[in-house]
């Protein structure tokens, strides 16, 4: 039996080898080729709350300070893991600034209030009124969303529409004005029957509450980019054929009639009967355009990476929540004829993130935090964070229009065989109507209009492989251009990540700007 | 009790769809899609091999379609809807998959479409579910393929959305100690102790009410749209279930009987008593957890502060006015004639009680209410 002897000594020979390759490759490669470049985490939240989350952000001294629709507002510490009650009993609170590590500024239902510790024992004993200066008829879906914050200190805020799903109450506040609905035959009118409903408002540091912008339908969402613009989200439906993405100007009004009942010295009675032709010269055109069941269906807080690197390459570009999948949505956005349009892209899909994403902050460390809600929808609880791991996606990093076609540029290095293969590169336009709503049509049903494939003729790589210049056939205002992207890699042959992109073409590059 | 009714109600409910289902005929089954992302019937059972009319009806104001899958794989079958991405529109967001055993293409509001089927030899529960983007995760429900047509009980069913597993006890949750009971689940990560506040939708009130919970089981509603006290009851606080639901028009309700109802809009008034009053709410400060409300009446600041009587018997109202500089009157409810008022300062003249500027620095008005002393003494 000597053999057998042998050969025992030389497996375990083997073996010991095979363990010390793997400890030297462990050693020599610092990094796991599949480590993905982000990694979704669990952020536990208390034993008995019910985290329906309608506001996060971070305290100057990094703690998260978050609000649930339950009226709770609680504080978690990262390093001890920890949460605090801060406050309790506010009315569907769906947004919370910080004022600093005591003091915090919270839409909730009936008012913008002002919540503080002024006595130090870690739970709030002032809440002062900022302003309750708006209309609640009492039907359940006008939400408030906001404060976001100006450079000069201005808050802005934003309000729902009522819905034909529930009623108004007998006793209302604010004045009633029932030309604020629409009263031809149909299901699916949102409506603004008290002020200042469908509205952008602008709160001065003194308290007082200012209409900002109209034609909002369902805004559940506001956020400023590095250089101060003003963004909000639009959920679709009725007037809004497509979730959207406004570039916000005061007086500017953003597509659904509704508010419009409440501008300065109002006379056209009844918007709901101008005709369509003229409130679509008077409405402002959405940025970005989200693809109903494609893109998003109801996206809420645009939030500006302003981590200067360390949430990975996307500095100054919008991250978009997305609350009817496990979505976040990323946002590039260009300034073309003098205003703002772009793509949109899916930034995370799943990787352990849940449905019903509705505020995003990023924390000193620059991992990106979302709070999810449901609240009788189609989305979830709790909390989660994103963090970067340091490994670089392999990702579009910008999508920029030319006079002729686009520019990809990419997070990295593309293999060059692969990404000069024209059938890499699927185009569709289509359009959405403005309209009101059609009769017997479901709320969230869109229809692509004049949905069409759209070939590329001509193809370019930069020399440092990062950058696609595509020529496309035609180019027409007024289309979103929907990119379907195939088999690219990046040189070490990683696919990308996201394959889906949507820019919103509103207006054409002119040929002489285009070097 | 309870048990009893849901046993009840699913032998009412079998023996129904059972009755739909003579021998050598097709088992027809209707099934609507309702309001809040649900279908009116969550399970149906067939029997193997059965031939099965399926009716799908749209009558919510949303989208919708219909899938049948196989056993255990509705939310696959769900996230393959979602990763058809830019096809979606067109393929009715129905993915191509051997896991879809039938479907029913989205349908607007209104619309029916029927589907005629071969039901599995196979036993097992196979779900069926909106795989609309959104709706999968929350719209669904099952079918059950057996030969003895047993289905589990309501409330353990794993294959129903959990929001539907109590529809067999509506009517049990009528009864007050359920309601009670349902309080106590966990509402909150710590366990609420009176005295403590909501601002929430309530009757009888303005959309901006605030709703607080005494110690002695006593509770109040403060509307700070006409700033005042509009009424207080006994008894337990408020159930919030309905709202908490979300995406309805609902209030919270009140447990217990209410006890007091102001019958004066603006029960307090500062100088010109003739002129209604202009008040605004700007806030409040918890003083050991019972809220002090500032407003002001016509731009005179006012703080009140309400407080149950130590025998639980009524409330003690606080009000101070620093700097009323007029005559300031306060208008006791004199419709409520089982309740004994007293002040702590001003002259009552004709039902009505005046303080001068200094008296209404700082009075209280204490409100003893007889319903609650014979509650207290029935006890």
């Amino acid at each position: 039996m000597p053999g057998k002897r042998n050969k025992m000594k030389f497996k375990i020979f083997y073996s010991l080898a095979a363990s010390f390759l793997i400890f030297v490759s462990a050693i020599l490669v610092e990094h796991d080729p599949v480590k993905e470049a982000y990694t979704v985490e669990n952020i536990k939240t208390p034993d008995g709350l019910t985290a329906e989350t309608g506001g996060i952000t971070f305290l100057p001294d990094g703690r998260l300070v978050a609000c649930f629709i339950r009226g709770e507002v609680m504080i978690y510490d990262p390093k001890s893991k920890e949460w605090k009650l801060f406050a309790e009993g506010l009315h569907e609170p769906l947004g919370i600034l910080a004022v600093n590590n005591s003091e915090f500024i919270i839409m909730q239902r009936p008012e913008l209030t002002r919540v503080k510790d002024t006595d130090g024992d870690g739970q709030a004993d002032v809440y002062e009124k900022v302003t309750d200066d708006f209309g609640l008829s009492g039907n359940y879906h006008e939400f408030n969303y906001g404060p976001v914050k100006d450079k000069e200190g201005n808050l802005f805020v934003s309000f729902n529409t009522a819905s034909p799903g529930g009623n108004v109450k007998s006793k209302i506040r604010g004045e009633f004005y029932p030309l604020g609905r629409d009263n031809q035959p149909g299901l699916y009118e949102m409506y603004s029957v008290v002020p200042n409903r469908g509205w952008v408002m602008k709160v001065t540091s003194d308290g007082k509450i200012q209409p900002y912008a109209s034609g909002l339908r369902s805004p559940n969402g506001l956020g400023f980019d590095q250089q101060g613009n003003l963004f909000v989200t639009d959920n679709q439906s009725d007037w809004v054929e497509t979730s959207t993405l406004y570039h916000i100007k005061e007086g500017n009004f953003y597509g659904h009639p509704a508010s419009l009942v409440w501008t300065k010295d109002w006379k056209r009675g009844n918007p709901f009967t101008i005709p369509i032709n003229e409130l679509d010269s008077m409405r402002t055109k959405a940025a970005v355009l989200f693809p109903q069941g494609i893109m998003a269906n109801s996206p809420s807080q645009p939030l500006c990476d302003i981590t200067e690197g360390k949430f990975g390459p996307f500095a100054g570009q919008l991250f978009v929540g997305e609350m009817n999948r496990d979505r976040i949505v990323r946002v590039m956005l260009e300034k073309v004829g003098g205003e703002f349009q772009g793509a949109c892209i899916p930034f995370i899909d799943g990787h352990g993130l849940r449905k019903g994403n509705n505020r995003l902050a990023f924390a000193p460390d620059g991992s990106l935090w979302v709070g999810q809600i449901t609240f009788g929808w189609g989305g979830d609880y709790g909390i989660q964070r994103i963090v970067y791991n340091g490994e670089q996606p392999t990702d579009v990093y910008s999508m920029k229009l030319t006079a002729k076609g686009f520019d990809l540029t990419f997070t990295q290095p593309l293999d060059k065989a692969r990404a000069m293969d024209l059938n890499n590169y699927k185009f569709r336009h289509y359009y959405y109507k403005y309209q009101r709503k059609p009769k017997n049509e479901g709320a969230d049903l869109s229809t692509q209009q004049d949905l069409q494939n759209v070939s590329v003729k001509h193809i370019k790589i930069s020399a440092d492989r990062k950058k696609i210049s595509l020529i496309l056939d035609e180019l027409k205002p007024g289309y979103i251009y929907e990119l379907k992207l195939g088999d690219i890699t990046n040189a070490e042959g990683k696919p990308l990540d996201n394959k889906l992109i949507c820019y919103t073409l509103n207006k054409l590059v002119l040929a002489d700007n285009s070097k | 009790m309870k048990v009893i009714n849901a046993i009840l109600l699913i032998i009412l409910f079998t023996v129904r769809l059972n009755a739909q289902q003579p021998e050598n005929d097709a088992t027809t089954v209707s099934i609507k899609a309702i309001t809040g992302l649900q279908f009116d019937v969550v399970r149906f059972h067939v029997k193997p091999g059965a031939k099965v009319n399926l009716i799908f009806t749209n009558a919510d104001d949303m989208s919708h379609n219909l899938l049948i899958t196989k056993p255990g794989t509705r939310l696959e079958v769900v996230d393959s809807a979602l990763k058809l991405e830019e096809r979606a529109p067109e393929l009715n967001y129905i993915p191509k998959s051997s896991q879809v055993l039938w479907s029913i293409p989205v349908l607007s509001p209104n619309q029916t479409k029927s589907i005629s089927f071969t039901a599995p030899i196979q036993t097992g529960a196979y779900p069926y579910v909106c795989t609309y983007p959104g709706h999968g995760f929350v719209m669904y429900g099952v079918m059950y393929v057996s030969a003895d047509g047993k289905m589990p009980d309501i409330k353990n069913d794993p294959n129903i959305p959990p929001s539907r597993k109590q529809d067999q006890d509506v009517h049990a949750k009528m009864d007050m100690h359920s309601v009670q009971a349902s309080q106590k689940t966990a509402s909150h990560p710590y366990e609420p102790i009176a005295p403590y506040l909501y601002r929430i939708f309530m009757d009888d009130a303005s959309p901006a009410a605030i709703a607080v919970s005494l110690p002695s089981d006593l509770s109040y509603c403060w509307d700070p749209e006409t700033c005042s006290l509009i009424y207080a009851w006994n008894g337990g606080f408020i159930d919030n279930t309905e709202l908490w639901k979300g995406h309805r028009n609902a209030n919270a309700k009140i447990i217990g009987s209410v006890f007091y109802r102001e019958n004066t809009t603006y029960p307090l008034r500062i100088g010109n008593l003739q002129k209604t009053p202009i008040v605004k709410f700007k806030g409040y400060r918890l003083i050991n957890r019972y809220p002090e409300f500032h407003y002001t009446i016509d731009g005179v600041d006012v703080f009140e502060l309400i407080l149950p009587k130590k025998d639980g018997n009524g409330l003690i109202r606080t009000f101070k006015i620093p700097n009323a500089n007029k005559i300031v009157c306060f208008y006791p409810n004199v419709e409520n004639e089982s309740a004994e008022y007293e002040f702590s300062a001003g002259k009552l003249e004709q039902g009505v009680l005046k303080l001068t500027a200094k008296e209404a620095m700082e009075f209280t008005v204490t409100m003893t209410n007889y319903s609650l002393v014979y509650a207290r003494k029935k006890k």
